[in-house]
């Protein structure tokens, strides 16, 4: 079970289960043209790629919009994967999140999101649709590692889809000191959780 | 050249969770990035711990989702695979740009020039034809100063390509502060958005104008005045009329002096 930490160095992202290995396997015949592979990769990533939108969103509607536009992007440019360059599921996530965070710069969700600050901090993270809790325990003990700052700094610039300068404002923070507090918040969850980069 | 500044440094967190909202902070950081193998591990690390974060936010998506997904990919094209393109949307690579990047810059002006050249004679006739003796003066001045950037010592072109297959080639030169911007295969824009381009530069970021809403089939290239060097051009999709500042993340972004 516990793969990740015994992986040797430079194999892949981590993630349990040598699951990273298996998505760049799925993601190459993806390339390809090939519609069942991509069936099965939907079925792997689904998930984390809908469940990263909505924690960003918030709003079920636009999450499952911006996630079908999502996982068909991975579909069209799957080609540019380049395995070389870091793990399938980070290439899917990174697509997800910019896209989740593209829509939620843009002007017209500008006003919601004044009021969405207080409710992210406040919120308990439990949601009864949650799954594979393995990882998310991981993940809580992890993140329970950091100082205050880092971890809210990072929950909010990542699962808020707040800039750093936005994080700034909200914590009362300088800009300097929210990059440092981000930078080393993130080093010590890649240590803590064994990611081999 | 961009300056290298120890604080450059520690972006790669933010970089990483796409916390850098002002583009022309994440172009210098890329820059940055290329010439820095040990921020490049360092955000790399950062991005499959990015990775763990979204896997732990895991959530089962609607039942219906899957449905829709796998029917639209039935029904989509693929991209071909990237043969030539020294900018990528993916996470930076720590590789220096190659000598082949400048041949096809070459060949790409040589495309430009012609499509300028066409696209030019194309209007003067049109107007020549039809209109008034001030249209042909605008026409006239626009042309030499085509001409001018045309035949500069330090016109040079850059073409990117986006992964959703949107093609931008810029013919530039700094000496005479000119650009010639041509963007080809633009998606359509909901109504009340439109294109507009954008000097990013050191001093501040101006507006280049904007592209005339809902023609983007056989768009004449769009001449922009006042290019300095440090300039990075952008292009946004902005609300109808145009904004003073960028307001969503550019879907091309081209440093003109690297």
């Amino acid at each position: 079970m516990d793969a990740a930490d015994a992986r040797p160095a430079g194999l892949g992202p981590g993630l349990p289960e040598g699951k990273d290995r298996d998505l760049d396997r799925l993601l190459t015949l993806v390339a390809r043209g090939d519609e069942s592979a991509f069936a099965v990769l939907y079925d792997q990533v689904s998930g984390p790629v809908y469940g990263l939108i909505r924690k960003v969103l918030r709003d079920p509607a636009q999450s499952e919009e911006v996630a079908q536009e999502v996982l068909l992007d991975v579909w069209r440019a799957a080609s540019r994967f380049d395995p070389a360059r870091g793990g399938a599921a980070t290439w899917i996530m990174t697509i997800a999140h910019r896209r989740a965070v593209d829509r939620v710069r843009s002007v017209a969700a500008a006003a919601e999101r004044e009021q969405r600050s207080s409710v992210l901090l406040a919120e308990d993270d439990v949601a009864d649709a949650v799954e594979s809790t393995l990882e998310r325990e991981r993940v809580r003990r992890c993140l329970d590692g950091l100082t205050d700052i880092q971890r809210e700094s990072i929950t909010l610039a990542y699962y808020g889809g707040y800039s750093y300068r936005e994080v700034a404002g909200l914590l009362g923070i300088t800009l300097g000191t929210i990059k440092t507090r981000i930078r080393d918040g993130l080093i010590r969850m890649r240590d803590c959780l064994g990611v081999s980069w | 050249m961009v300056r290298l500044r120890s604080d450059l440094h520690y972006l790669t967190g933010v970089y990483a969770l796409d916390a850098i909202d002002d583009p022309a902070e994440r172009t210098r950081f890329e820059h940055h990035l290329r010439r820095c193998q040990q921020c490049a591990t360092e955000v790399r690390g950062m991005s499959e711990t990015a990775t763990r974060l979204a896997f732990a936010a895991s959530r089962l998506a609607p039942p219906q989702l899957r449905g829709r997904v796998l029917t639209a990919v039935a029904r989509t094209r693929q991209l071909p695979p990237r043969v030539d393109d020294h900018r990528s949307s993916a996470r930076p690579r720590p590789v220096p740009r190659p000598r082949l990047a400048w041949v096809a810059a070459a060949a790409c002006l040589v495309v430009a020039i012609a499509l300028a050249i066409t696209l030019v004679n194309a209007e003067r006739q049109l107007h020549r034809s039809r209109t008034a003796e001030s249209r042909l003066e605008q026409v006239r001045a626009r042309e030499q100063k085509i001409a001018a950037l045309l035949t500069a010592p330090d016109t040079r072109a850059i073409t990117h390509r986006t992964p959703s297959g949107l093609v931008t080639t810029v013919v530039f030169s700094l000496q005479r502060h000119t650009m010639l911007v041509s963007p080809t295969k633009l998606p359509p824009l909901p109504a009340g958005k439109i294109y507009q381009l954008w000097l990013i530069g050191p001093p501040q970021t101006r507006s280049a104008g904007l592209l005339p809403a809902g023609k983007y089939q056989g768009l004449a290239p769009v001449l922009v005045s006042g290019v300095v060097k440090g300039d990075i051009f952008g292009m946004t999709v902005e609300p109808a009329g145009g904004t003073k500042k960028p307001t969503t993340t550019p879907l091309v972004l081209l440093d003109l002096t690297h």
